[in-house]
């Protein structure tokens, strides 16, 4: 499986010897095996030529960027290796088609919400009996999916659903540091925004490095419409795996004292992880994508990277009709 | 796996073997390189360093390890090079 670099340090990446190295202010070089790298996060200040991103595209890296707060920018998304005219033909019709459409929307949901309700269900066992209501009103939410004609009125469930779940984190986090009081964004208000904001853009840029490598089109998606610009299939997918991979990840950051008030800015701008904050946070995303778990379709361990790119696979299938998509659903 | 590669080659050809490496493996010091490869990695990675080498001459020899858990390392002195993920 080929492996994320994160550049927080300022320099500059070119292309030598057939391979990438890193050049910091000091002039020390860093090569990088390129063979083995997915992609390339880029968090500090970058120098490169056009000779570099040829070389990236020849070798299928995608080049994601964040600015200053950690927040996307956007990705250097090499043109389409694995083209299927055929496959995009049908992306394209299960879009148009409405019914076709909201069959796979409802299964976004559906797997988003399922995952909230197994993360809930661990914190239950674990002794936080009152979220049981919320596991309730989740369901509630849950049955009211079916009903929907049109993929804005989900996405307003889907709204529901995470607040409702949203509700659930102060009683699992339990920290004076960590309160949740309400979500918000663009500028996140408080540190577990912050953190919220910091691992979804994670997800978001890890799902589009996948989607890279199959032969669906990223600016296709299902439950997000599609807009003259954004990638939108990213984000379909990554609702399916946000409480498991992120919303997990932050409980367990932020249970285990890994990451401290101490590391966060704030400014006018709102409230931002700190460079050390972003490093430990990503070391232990990099260590949680990296955790293989038993997968009963495929009779062996996955990495927790690889149930990505699986339910991209199934997705290829749905659209191709070979078989129905299931959401990935975590089993505890 | 985990594969750590360990060269002794003619000086003529050491630069092209260290190029070659490189493409695949971390550098971590003169003549050594680890990283984590599949096995189609590591076939391309020998069928690479086989067009460079001299059979009668050159030497290149790989350790292979299932996962990196089950090896430990030990330095003395400094530490060089290695894996990184973040710079």
């Amino acid at each position: 499986m080929r492996k994320p670099i994160y550049i927080f340090s300022s320099g500059t990446l070119e292309r030598q010897q057939n391979t990438l190295v890193f050049k910091d202010g000091d002039g020390k070089k860093r090569y990088m095996p390129v063979e083995t790298i997915a992609d390339i996060h880029v968090f500090g200040e970058l120098d490169f030529n056009k000779r570099l991103l040829e070389f990236l595209t020849q070798n299928e890296i995608t080049l994601h960027f964040f600015n200053h707060y950690g927040y996307y920018i956007g990705s250097f998304y090499p043109r389409e290796y694995y083209n299927s005219g055929y496959l995009i033909l049908k992306q394209a019709e299960y879009y148009l088609d409405i019914l076709k459409r909201m069959d796979l929307a409802k299964k976004f949901v559906y797997g988003a919400i399922n995952n909230m309700n197994k993360v809930l269900e661990y914190y239950i066992r674990r002794g936080a009996e009152e979220l049981s209501t919320t596991l309730e009103e989740l369901s509630h939410i849950s049955s009211a999916v079916e009903t929907q004609d049109s993929p804005e009125a989900l996405m307003a469930i889907e709204g529901n659903a995470r607040e409702i779940y949203y509700s659930a984190f102060d009683i699992i986090t339990d920290s004076e540091d960590f309160s949740f009081a309400k979500r918000t964004r663009r500028p996140p208000q408080n540190r577990l925004n912050a953190l919220i904001s910091f691992g979804n853009s994670l997800l978001y840029v890890t799902v589009l490095s996948e989607i890279y490598r199959t032969h669906l089109d990223p600016r296709i998606g299902f439950l997000h419409s599609t807009n003259f610009r954004r990638f939108s299939l990213n984000l379909d997918v990554a609702e399916v795996f946000k409480p498991i991979f992120v919303d997990r990840l932050i409980f367990s950051l932020i249970n285990k004292n890994q990451l401290k008030a101490k590391d966060f800015s704030t400014g006018v701008e709102g409230v931002f992880l700190s460079e050390s904050g972003r490093q430990t946070f990503i070391e232990e995303w990099e260590n949680k994508l990296k955790t293989t778990i038993d997968y009963p379709p495929l009779k062996r361990k996955v990495s927790y990277r690889s149930l990505i790119r699986l339910d991209l696979y199934k997705i290829e299938k749905h659209l191709l009709g070979d078989k129905p998509y299931e959401p990935y659903a975590s089993r505890w | 796996m985990f594969v750590i590669m360990a060269y002794d080659v003619n000086v003529e050809r050491v630069t092209k073997v260290l190029h070659v490496g490189r493409r695949y493996l971390n550098w971590v010091q003169n003549s050594l390189l680890e990283g984590e490869l599949t096995k189609a990695q590591l076939a391309r990675l020998k069928a690479d360093l086989h067009k460079i080498i001299n059979d009668e001459q050159d030497s290149v020899v790989f350790y292979i390890s299932r996962r990196e858990q089950y090896l430990e390392r030990q330095t003395l002195g400094l530490n060089k090079g290695g894996q990184t993920t973040m710079i």
